[in-house]
């Protein structure tokens, strides 16, 4: 319950084997046709581009679980003592096996607003990332994600669960 | 005010003689005073026609009456329910309901009291699939009758429902009725926001993996297209009031911060340059002015800008934690939401930053956003549990609930009015009663 479910790493995966998501340089595709805007039409008068790849991806990559979570103060996202150690220890990992990729998700608890969790959580996500970076670590192998208050690993509406759901999660991506 | 006079010339003009012997009373009464509601009686709809047409014209009376209540501007009794009626009502609803096969027919009456001189004679007609509309347009008109503007009971609003760790973007009615799921991709879809004249909704969506991005879809279905996937986040994105451009905020240059693009969303251009996090935009209904949330004075707080992103200044100071701005439509205030202890509390303020006024609190109350005549703001809150969609009639009611068939509700966004409601005058659906009653 408290881990990503496969789907959700299938889906990562499938987004990086799509190169939807690109790494953090790369630039999103954008569809051909540009999107209706609320002029005095009514219709879009292009055809639509492609439909987003269906969610059959294949099996799951290896196991996210060897990489620790990097857990945050309320509103914060300053790295803690505990986050630099989780760090140094995925630090070693990422070193010790150069070919594996990872998304760095970044979580809220529920006690910000929506809008604000995102931005919060991306910065708690990139604050993980700037610390491997620093270790030496090649940004090109890490991708950031927020999810905001929207994934919550814990549904709790106490302080356990909030603290839970106040981190960055590592998902191998390769 | 010209639409008003317009009316009324026409329904002279249209109008039974003898029923306008003398020009009819001008009832418009100003009502901003809080809890100053015009207590209004409303009767039976008479049916005939088929002979199901009992059935429909007792919930139609139903919605009728509802409509008033929630136009925030009447106090409404119902004739059918025993004790109900008001003896200081200063008017009465009613009229008749025909039904003939797949056609409705609303002849509505006002007349106000103990003259019973008519106010408003109209008919409505619609298919049987828009019976709510049909009424729906006379509660409209009624309330234009007595205020000089049209009530909100053709509205939609937009909002997303939770199921299982998903959020799909819906839309309904006002009152809740006639929901419909606009995208069914079991991704997280979040922050809808109307186009000005209600053609378009944008919203925020992990769909098709990878971050949130911004997309846009037609409100009565069909697939979404893509304004901005750039790299990093893409949210919270709201057309102008003039619909010739969006606001946003994208990370793309590495932190949060407010971009400006076109409707299409190309040319972005940058309005806002901090290392603290700003998101939250929201337009000043002229489209001069953007309000915001930042972090840059070391928590979350409502701030206001120019269009081109200068002269910023913070609007908000009392409460550590205030985000989720939203300007109502007539500019002169904001609502937003304040943290205090547990949950989030909504506020209003002048646009200046003062008369800060407590106007929602109880559970965890989010997202506020305004209805287009400004009386209501709907919102999502935790106060009976589960988090559902209420409105607040900003008059000391207590909120009430919208109902979204049982599912988790919230991020809602009220719609416009549909175009040419505030003329009401359209010929081939609207027609004057020309003396056809017995």
């Amino acid at each position: 319950m408290n881990e990503r479910s496969p789907r959700w790493l299938a889906v990562t995966v499938l987004a990086a084997v799509l190169g939807v998501a690109g790494c953090a340089s790369k630039k999103a595709p954008e569809p051909s046709t540009p999107p209706p805007v609320p002029q005095a039409t009514e219709t879009p008068q292009t055809p639509p581009p492609a439909p987003a790849p269906a969610e059959t991806a294949p099996a799951p990559a290896p196991g996210s679980s060897d990489f620790q979570p990097v857990f945050f103060d309320f509103d914060s996202y300053t790295l803690r003592d505990d986050g630099r150690s989780a760090l140094d220890q995925n630090a070693k990992l990422l070193r010790d096996n150069p070919s594996l990729a990872i998304t760095i998700e970044g979580h809220c608890d529920e006690r910000g607003t929506a809008e604000y969790n995102q931005a919060l959580g991306e910065r708690r996500a990139q604050a993980a990332r700037d610390y491997l970076a620093a270790a030496g670590i090649a940004a090109s192998r890490m991708q950031v994600i927020s999810y905001g208050k929207e994934r919550p690993f814990d549904p709790g509406h106490d302080e356990a669960a909030w603290q839970k759901n106040r981190r960055a999660h590592f998902v191998v991506r390769s | 005010m010209m639409t008003r006079a317009f009316l009324l010339a026409w329904m002279i003009v249209a109008g039974t003689p003898a029923a306008w012997a003398q020009a009819p009373s001008d009832v418009r009464i100003d009502i901003h005073g809080a809890g100053q509601r015009i207590p209004i009686d409303c009767e039976s709809l008479a049916p005939s026609g088929d002979r199901n047409a009992r059935n429909w014209s007792t919930q139609a009376d139903e919605v009728l009456a509802h409509d008033l209540e929630w136009s925030a501007v009447f106090l409404v009794s119902r004739s059918w329910a025993p004790g109900s009626r008001s003896f200081d009502a200063q008017a009465v609803v009613g009229g008749r309901l025909a039904v003939n096969g797949n056609q409705v027919r609303l002849m509505g009456e006002v007349r106000d009291l103990p003259a019973r001189r008519p106010i408003l004679v109209r008919e409505y007609r619609g298919t049987l699939q828009e019976w709510r509309s049909v009424v729906h347009r006379f509660a409209d008109d009624i309330v234009l009758q007595f205020t000089g503007e049209m009530g909100v009971a053709q509205t939609q609003i937009a909002f997303v429902t939770k199921n299982g760790s998903s959020k799909e973007l819906c839309v309904a009615d006002y009152d809740g009725a006639n929901l419909r799921t606009l995208t069914a991709d079991q991704s997280i879809a979040l922050s809808p926001a109307w186009a000005p004249d209600g053609s378009l909704l944008l919203f925020t969506s992990y769909r098709g993996g990878g971050g949130p991005r911004v997309f846009v879809i037609h409100p009565q279905g069909g697939r979404p297209y893509l304004v901005s996937g750039r790299p990093g986040l893409n949210t919270s994105a709201s057309y102008s009031p003039d619909g010739r451009d969006i606001v946003c905020t994208l990370s793309q240059d590495g932190n949060a911060e407010i971009y400006l693009l076109d409707a299409r969303g190309s040319a972005p251009r940058r309005l806002t340059n901090h290392r603290g996090i700003d998101t939250s935009p929201a337009w000043s209904p002229t489209g001069r002015e953007i309000a915001f949330t930042s972090d840059r004075s070391g928590t979350p707080q409502v701030y206001v800008m120019d269009r081109d992103g200068s002269n910023i200044r913070r609007l908000t100071y009392d409460v550590d934690y205030t985000d989720s701005p939203a300007w109502s439509p007539k500019g002169d205030r904001l609502a937003f939401v304040a943290r205090t202890g547990g949950g989030f509390d909504i506020h209003t303020c002048r646009a200046d930053g003062t008369d800060t006024r407590l106007v929602v609190t109880g559970g965890s109350n989010e997202n506020p956003r305004w209805a287009p005549d400004g009386r209501h703001l709907v919102f999502s809150s935790s106060r009976d549990g589960p988090i559902g969609l209420y409105i607040s009639d900003l008059d000391g009611t207590p909120p009430r609930k919208l109902l979204t068939a049982g599912r988790v509700a919230l991020s809602p966004a009220w719609g416009p009015r549909p175009r040419g409601s505030g003329a009401a005058l359209d010929g081939s659906t609207l027609n004057p009663v020309t003396g056809g009653r017995p």
